[in-house]
């Protein structure tokens, strides 16, 4: 069952779970774990992306996950690396295993140079882990006729693309990511690509439930301050959203008073 | 006794025999075991099995651990 709830700000509830805050962040590309853990903090999120990957046996492994209190943040594992259902149903059930957490952040990319998901081997993977008990969050190109599939299925949220993974180039699917949020009965939230503040609040003025952030934090010359932005950007985004913006025109209207001036 | 094992896709070879259990691969390859999951021939092996786990040459054995991702 989810609840959504529309008055609050700050944050909503997914998958029965409350949360704070609309900002999901990202856990790679941070140049150490204590970097990692100050921007994270900083960032206001409950929701931390992690990934699963081969273990060096020639090296000295860091455990990251020591570095995430996970009494404050939901973990949520993705299946980066996936190239198909089979690969991501695979690791999302190692994710289980590793963490005890069936949350999942299903993401399929057969493509490693522009990292586009696969929207049929998605659904196929969603349907099987949904049956199997997970909750599946999956990434998704901002196709609103596959948000409703996977929504109809059972997936507690969709997230749509803004632009390619690590990409930073803003919205550029502007008009399906409207229709997917006008449609759907599931919490949206905009994942990959936002590369500043500013598409942040633009995800969240349109009406995105959440936002998912990684490379504009992770790579900034000071993540911790940068997340700070984006949680900001955030709450501000959202407050726009739901008080409802001023009407467009393509005129002007006089902020000022227009009668009383010293001609007349 | 030599015996192999096809450890995160890359052949090992224990000339001094296997480690008996994954509790003991992990041991000698100095790997923290509450940071890992295991796969063995494709099939997980939850980490409260792992003492039990016995080992036999030519497992292909998966080590997986969390790391940052997006």
């Amino acid at each position: 069952m989810i609840i959504l709830s529309a008055k609050k700000p700050q944050g909503g509830k997914i998958a029965g779970k409350e949360f704070d805050s609309r900002l999901f962040v990202g856990t790679g590309k941070f140049a150490s774990n204590a970097l990692m853990a100050r921007a994270i903090a900083a960032s206001g999120s409950q929701m931390v992306t992690v990934a699963l990957r081969r273990v060096d046996i020639e090296n000295e492994n860091d455990d990251m996950l020591a570095a995430i209190d996970q009494t404050k943040y939901q973990l949520l594992p993705n299946t980066s690396g996936a190239r198909d259902a089979n690969e991501a149903v695979r690791l999302s059930r190692l994710a289980r295993a590793a963490s005890g957490i069936a949350w999942v952040k299903l993401e399929v990319t057969p493509d490693p140079y522009y990292l586009l998901p696969d929207g049929q081997e998605t659904l196929k993977a969603a349907e099987i882990l949904v049956k199997d008990g997970f909750i599946v969050l999956p990434y998704i190109n901002a196709d609103p006729i596959l948000a409703k599939k996977l929504q109809d299925i059972g997936c507690v949220t969709v997230m749509p693309l803004a632009s390619p993974i690590g990409s930073n180039q803003g919205i550029k699917t502007k008009a399906s990511i409207e229709i997917i949020i006008e449609q759907a009965t599931v919490p949206v939230v905009v994942d990959a690509g936002l590369g500043a503040p500013s598409h942040a609040v633009e995800a969240m003025e349109m009406g995105a439930d959440a936002v998912l952030v990684n490379t504009a934090i992770a790579a900034a010359s000071d993540p911790a301050q940068m997340a700070k932005a984006f949680k900001m950007a955030t709450e501000a985004g959202r407050i726009a959203y739901e008080t409802g913006l001023a009407p467009r025109s393509n005129t002007a209207n006089a902020s000022s008073p227009l009668t009383g001036f010293l001609r007349n | 006794m030599n015996a192999t094992l096809k450890i995160n896709g890359t052949e090992k070879t224990f000339d001094q025999g296997l480690p008996s259990t994954l509790t003991e691969l992990l041991a000698q390859l100095e790997i923290n075991a509450a940071t890992v999951v295991a796969e063995i021939n494709g099939d997980i092996v939850e980490r409260k099995n792992f003492a039990q786990t016995e080992l036999k040459d030519q497992m292909a054995i998966e080590l997986i651990r969390f790391v940052g991702g997006g």
